[in-house]
């Protein structure tokens, strides 16, 4: 039996010595995982490297990865699932990380635009692919629109330019980046499906 | 050695390796928010910051600075460095919905952002005018009001009497909606102090204007301020100047001894920088029968705010459009309760092209001749205005190539005559733009080393128009090296000035300083002009490991000194009027859209763009560029506008989900060409300008385009489904 | 955003527990992308959250039955989206899911705590620089002789014109679909057609669950005009954008081709999902025609009562129910 507790403040430095948790409920379940505001424990992988954080259950998963764990590589845009800059892939799918508490993630495998290349910096065959359709201008959304290319074709999203397109319109580019982002995950939808590929 | 295809800094943004401003992170860091004014206007009478002080984390809560201590900026276009002149905080006037009261710091965004929220404050509101033809907005003649003779109204000939008498006679009033750059990147990064030496980490087009204003507000020596701004995630004209939030956050550092984060929230964004102003464009053109124009008349009001007076220059592009003999250009100002409008990808341009390209449209219709032959019977080789040549034109080019690739031949001219299989209207538009050709000062620094390895320092900024690539492939291939021998740096005041990139003079303006800077190597090296070099042994024969040169360019016509008023972060630039020409870069947009037959969404399945910027310096990154500036034509003239509220004042739609951007799924194919033909008076390098130019035009092609499917005329942006129902 | 408790029950049964336990104000957090979107505005501002997010009991997608479809509460939009059974016989429901808010989204909503999104109304979200009945009671309603050129046709009141911005509910609603719903009064059934109030005099009050209910499944009734339906969703951009409007519609014909089914619910212009019975009406009996599929949009839209800004949608909503109703009947198959 365990006590969920309630902190009285934002600042997980201080939070713990405040002393100040009160009890909410009990729950009966020792899977059940019991956080505060005061701070708790998470882990999960980022990149395939294990990570272990103290949160303030209000920290975004985008603003973990950026300010806690230096994966800077994945933008904030809007911080409202509006448009797609932090889009991250939790478990293999994408998402936007801004709209995620980090300590949802716990226990779950994150990937940012950081562990896409090989470990030997040889680049996924999509980022070749912008970088060969210039699909991209001052790379700010571009991190978001390869997380999101990514899954796209993961999810068998690839089919047609139509297609694409769609499954590619929840990642915003000021820049007016899209032919060549549409390109992009054609060329590499075709390369990764075709059924004598290459490797 | 290979002609590279590729921008040369697209491997760091698809791995998330490019460090933009807010990319820095430090275990000292702290996080800045501000809370802001719920008033459209009037005064902050208290702040009640006691909840916001109590949370935990909270290093300081800053409601007032005084002036002493932080002093305006200056407005960029009156000698300034600010986007604004107004400074948040320094007294208790509120003079828009937006306005920063209290700047919060804490140990951690969490606790800023909560702070933030709990800070409460009284006011004695004032009432407000935020449109143009609202009770207390009040109406200047620009030319009297800012007595500068570049923001004087064009006048060639009578144009009033020359309309008077023209058999045919077009008259037309056009509504352009506010709008907001939106870069992807937010407003903002990390302000620190190393010693008595403040850095600035922050996506900017104007690394010098943020340190000369920095200077200026604190009272500063330039020497002891670094902008740092190696990438800009998109600028568009948002980031062209200091922004308030700068001056208050490095005061804030250096009281804390902590370097602060400040990403501001993108609602924020929509009030606490510029944004393209509301405006109406009445146009009157008189023509013969054969639509041959005679008379021009372009008024125009816009909006700008209590406290600025942003200038109009609506009238520099529509009096070049064609050979028209009279025309005279009226430009007021309207004064509205809100931020400081300014810059925003063809800020005048994209207006001005759309009301006057539209009314050229309806001539064409009303004399009978097809829209692309009558803007060719109207081309001119002579500037009406100054009776200079152009310094290259090819408008007519652009024309006929971009006819040829859209396959023009194919329309029928009648309105609503064309169809597709489903039922849909189709509309073809063309439209015309034309934009200034620029030039700024600006100084190179090449260091060239036996290894054959090129670092140049460059004014300039990389916003996504591929700056970096066109310098290195200029360095690449006048020195016979590999793209990869080639470092550049742009965006940091340590290497160079840093001059205002913005205008379309980015580009040419540091391949020229680059060029001259490459001159002055090979005169070091001992190489003539043209021959063929071996760098390495040429550097390794001087005795020395590496040869440093450097070489300061201006505009043609500007005096020397301009390099100082350069270098102390004020906007320099000259054109497009020069001794003995005039430079402008033409486009010629060709659209095509489909209306749906019931509930009439309009879609633009294929746009073709033939521009000519003269020598095309990178034709990967300026291709992306065309392209761009396409879909930003798409999206002002099918989406976006910044709505307000009367009663409220600021903006109502401030969100990327209430602003509506074009998505990926908005844009079909979009085919560009370029004319490619280097132009021989404005610089040696051959380069104008294509970022801006590039979306003049688009909105008017597709309002035609629109007409054409329709048989009605759209006077107003955004076209939306309301208006074609 | 104000300091929270979080808590993560392992057990359906936990969650009920750690929910009828809670101070009042306690959420039930799913997906995250309204409630920690609007915690992050400051305007949902609970003491503490309990995360269903990942409770096995609630994921399950049951396709099998040949009378009734069933959605657990916790199903991903996007996987409910793309279930090739629920597409194929059921396009209206795949539909109203795939042309909602973005494939990252949709891969953290869920299908229960999309039923109860909350209004999109810029005033609502906005904050304080506007009254807001919804957000702050008695404040007053900005919409109102504001920009309302999103807000609704029906259902609104002097209160509040806010839209219902979802589709799934719309699409749910044409056709009779039910929730179960869990707390510590034990598990009890309640229509779609009976989650969603109209503001009346509380715009707060949305919904007809309890504070320490949690909805448990969606159970959709099978039916011909499911297979011959459609969601058809008109926006200011071609994807990723709120409805102007949006038409739910399913028709299915007898063996003389006259319509003996007709589904009819309209989007993105009611302060609820909106159901239109008569409109249904006037098509049951008749052949879908161009003319009687118009007959059947002006009646939908009969009642409608514009503001200021969205008068423009009775017409573009009777044009979207045509559209709606041929693609549906197109499906249907004559």
């Amino acid at each position: 039996m365990t006590a969920i507790v309630r902190g009285s403040g934002g600042n997980p430095a201080n939070a713990a010595d405040e002393g100040v948790c009160l009890a909410l409920g009990t729950m009966g379940s020792a899977e059940s995982t019991i956080a505060s505001a005061c701070r708790t424990e998470t882990t999960f992988t980022a990149n395939g490297r294990p990570v272990r954080v103290e949160l303030d259950p209000r920290e975004s998963l985008l603003d973990v990865l950026r300010e806690r764990l230096g994966l800077t590589g994945t933008k904030k845009g809007c911080d409202h699932g509006q448009c797609g800059a932090c889009t991250v892939h939790l478990n293999g799918r994408r998402i936007v990380s801004c709209l995620t508490p980090a300590v949802q993630v716990n226990g779950q495998a994150v990937t940012t635009i950081e562990g896409v290349a090989d470990a030997d910096g040889t680049l996924h065959p999509l980022q070749e692919a912008f970088i060969d359709n210039d699909a991209l201008q001052c790379g700010y959304c571009t991190p978001g629109q390869v997380m999101s290319g990514l899954a796209c074709i993961a999810e068998g999203h690839a089919g047609s330019d139509d297609e694409i397109r769609e499954y590619l319109s929840g990642n915003l580019c000021r820049c007016g980046a899209y032919a060549g982002i549409l390109a992009a995950v054609r060329e590499t939808a075709r390369r990764l499906n075709s059924p004598v590929s290459e490797g | 050695m290979s002609t590279p295809t590729r921008r040369v800094d697209a491997r760091e943004k698809v791995t998330g390796a490019a460090r933009y401003g807010a990319d820095r992170t430090s275990p000292d860091l702290a996080h800045a928010v501000f809370a802001v004014s719920t008033i459209g206007k009037g005064r902050v009478v208290n702040v009640d910051t006691a909840a916001a002080e109590a949370v935990p984390g909270v290093l300081t809560v800053v409601t007032r600075i005084d002036p002493a201590e932080l002093g305006s900026p200056g407005f960029l276009m009156g000698g300034g460095y600010g986007f604004q002149s107004l400074q948040p905080l320094t007294d208790d006037r509120i003079a828009y919905r937006g306005q920063p009261i209290a700047l919060v710091v804490a140990d951690t965004l969490v606790a800023a952002t909560e702070a933030a929220n709990l800070v409460r404050a009284d006011y004695e509101p004032e009432p407000i005018a935020t449109d143009l033809d609202d009770e207390g907005a009040e109406t200047l003649v620009q030319e009297e009001a800012i007595p500068l003779p570049f923001l004087a109204d064009i006048v060639v000939g009578d144009a009033d009497a020359a309309f008077v008498k023209s058999p045919v006679r077009i008259e037309a009033s056009f509504d352009l909606p506010r709008q907001h750059q939106v870069p992807m990147e937010l407003i903002g990064g990390v302000v620190e102090w190393r010693g008595d030496t403040l850095v600035v980490h922050e996506g900017t087009q104007n690394a010098g204007a943020l340190r000369g204003g920095l200077a200026r507000q604190l009272g500063m020596d330039l020497a002891k301020i670094e902008v740092i701004a190696p990438y800009t995630g998109g600028g568009f004209g948002q980031k062209n100047s200091l922004q308030p939030h700068v001056g208050p956050l490095a005061l804030a550092a250096r009281r804390l001894g902590r370097p602060i984060k400040f990403v501001m929230p993108r609602t924020q964004t929509f009030h606490q920088a510029s944004f393209r102003p509301a405006s109406r464009h009445r146009v009157r053109l008189g023509a013969d029968e054969t639509g041959r124009m005679l008379a021009a008349v372009h008024e125009v009001d816009q909006q700008t705010s209590r406290h600025d007076l942003f200038p109009s220059m609506s009238t520099e592009i529509t009096s070049r459009l064609y050979g028209i003999g009279d025309f005279r250009g009226r430009q007021r100002l309207v004064r509205t309760d809100v931020q400081t409008p300014g810059f925003m990808r063809a800020p005048f341009e994209h207006p001005a092209a759309f009301a006057f390209e539209s009314a050229v449209d309806e001539l064409a219709y009303a004399v009978g001749q097809d829209p692309v032959s009558l803007r060719l019977a109207n081309d001119t080789d002579v500037d009406p205005v100054t009776g200079q040549p152009f310094s290259s034109r090819h408008l007519a080019e652009c024309l006929r190539r971009g006819a040829d690739m859209f396959g023009w031949a194919g329309r029928t001219h009648e309105p609503r005559s064309m169809r597709a299989a489903d039922g849909s209207r189709i509309g073809w538009g063309v439209a015309a733009g034309v934009y200034p050709a620029s030039l700024a000062p600006a100084v190179a620094r090449v260091t060239a080393t036996s290894e054959g390895k090129v670092t140049v320092g460059v004014d300039g900024h990389e916003m996504g128009q591929g700056i970096r690539t066109a310098i290195t492939l200029l360095i690449s291939e006048d020195l016979s090296i590999e793209v990869g021998d080639v470092t550049v740096y742009v965006g940091d005041t340590r290497v160079a000035p840093q001059h205002l990139t913005a205008g379309s003079w980015g580009t040419a303006t540091a391949l020229q300083a680059v060029h001259a800077a490459l001159r002055e190597l090979r005169k070091h090296l001992n190489v003539a002009d043209s021959d063929p070099v071996d760098l390495g042994a040429a550097v390794a024969a001087t005795g020395q490991t590496s040869v440093e040169v450097e070489a300061t360019t201006i505009a043609p016509g500007q005096p020397p000194e301009i390099i100082e008023h350069s270098r102390a972060g004020l906007v320099s630039f000259a054109g497009p009027v020069y001794p003995g020409f005039v430079a402008f870069s033409f486009i010629a947009h060709f659209v095509e859209v489909r209306i749906e037959p019931t509930t009439r969404r309009i879609r633009v399945p294929r746009v073709v763009s033939v521009a000519d910027c003269g020598r095309v310096a990178s034709p990967v990154t300026a291709a992306s560029q065309l392209r761009g500036a396409v879909v930003w034509g798409i999206g002002a003239s099918l989406r976006e506008e910044s709505e307000v509220d009367p009663r409220f004042g600021g903006f109502a739609n401030a969100t990327l989900e209430e602003y509506p951007i074009p998505v990926n799924a908005d844009i079909g194919e979009i085919e560009v060409g370029f004319v490619d033909e280097p132009d021989p008076m404005l610089n040696p390098v051959g380069v104008k300008g294509l970022g801006e130019v590039a979306m003049v035009g688009v909105a008017a092609a597709i309002a035609n385009a629109v007409f054409h499917a329709t048989g009605r005329r759209q006077r107003r942006l955004p076209i939306r489904i309301e208006d074609v129902l | 955003m104000r300091p929270f408790s979080y808590a993560v029950p392992a057990t359906l049964a936990e969650a009920v527990s750690a929910l009828a336990a809670s101070e009042p104000g306690t959420k039930i957090l799913a997906g995250g992308t309204t409630l920690y979107d609007l915690m992050k505005l400051d305007i949902e501002a609970p003491p503490a959250v309990v995360d269903v997010h990942r409770l096995a009991e609630l994921a399950a997608i049951d396709t099998t039955r040949p009378d009734e479809f069933s959605f657990g509460a916790g199903a991903r939009m996007a996987d409910v989206a793309d279930d090739p059974v629920v597409r194929r016989d059921f396009p209206v429901l795949a539909e109203s899911l795939a042309k909602a808010a973005s494939q990252q989204l949709r891969n953290m909503a869920t299908v229960g705590g999309n039923l109860l999104q909350r209004t999109r109304c810029g005033y609502f979200r906005g904050g304080p620089a506007f009254p807001c009945n919804k957000r702050e009671p008695g404040s007053g309603c900005s919409a109102i002789g504001g920009l309302d050129r999103g807000h609704a046709l029906f259902g609104a009141g002097d209160a509040c014109v806010a839209t219902y911005p979802g589709d799934w509910a719309v699409a749910l609603l044409a056709f009779d679909a039910e929730i179960d719903v869990i707390g510590p009064r034990g598990v009890r059934t309640v229509a779609v057609g009976d989650l969603h109030v109209e503001p009346g005099d509380d715009p707060q009050r949305e919904h007809t669950l309890a504070g320490d209910e949690l909805i448990v499944r969606i159970r959709v009734p099978v039916t011909p005009s499911g297979r011959g339906s459609t969601y058809h969703k008109i926006r200011d951009r071609e994807s990723y954008a709120f409805a102007l409007v949006s038409v739910a519609a399913g028709v299915a014909f007898d063996d003389r081709g006259v319509v003996e089914d007709c589904r009819i619910a309209l989007g993105g212009v009611a302060t609820r999902p909106w159901r239109s019975p008569a409109a249904e009406a006037v098509l049951i009996g008749e052949r879908l025609t161009e003319a009687t599929a118009r007959r059947a949009g002006e009646q939908a839209f009969a009642g409608a009562r514009p503001g200021t800004g969205n008068a423009f949608k009775i017409e573009l909503g009777i044009r979207a129910v045509g559209d709606a109703l041929r693609i549906a009947g197109e499906r249907a198959g004559r």
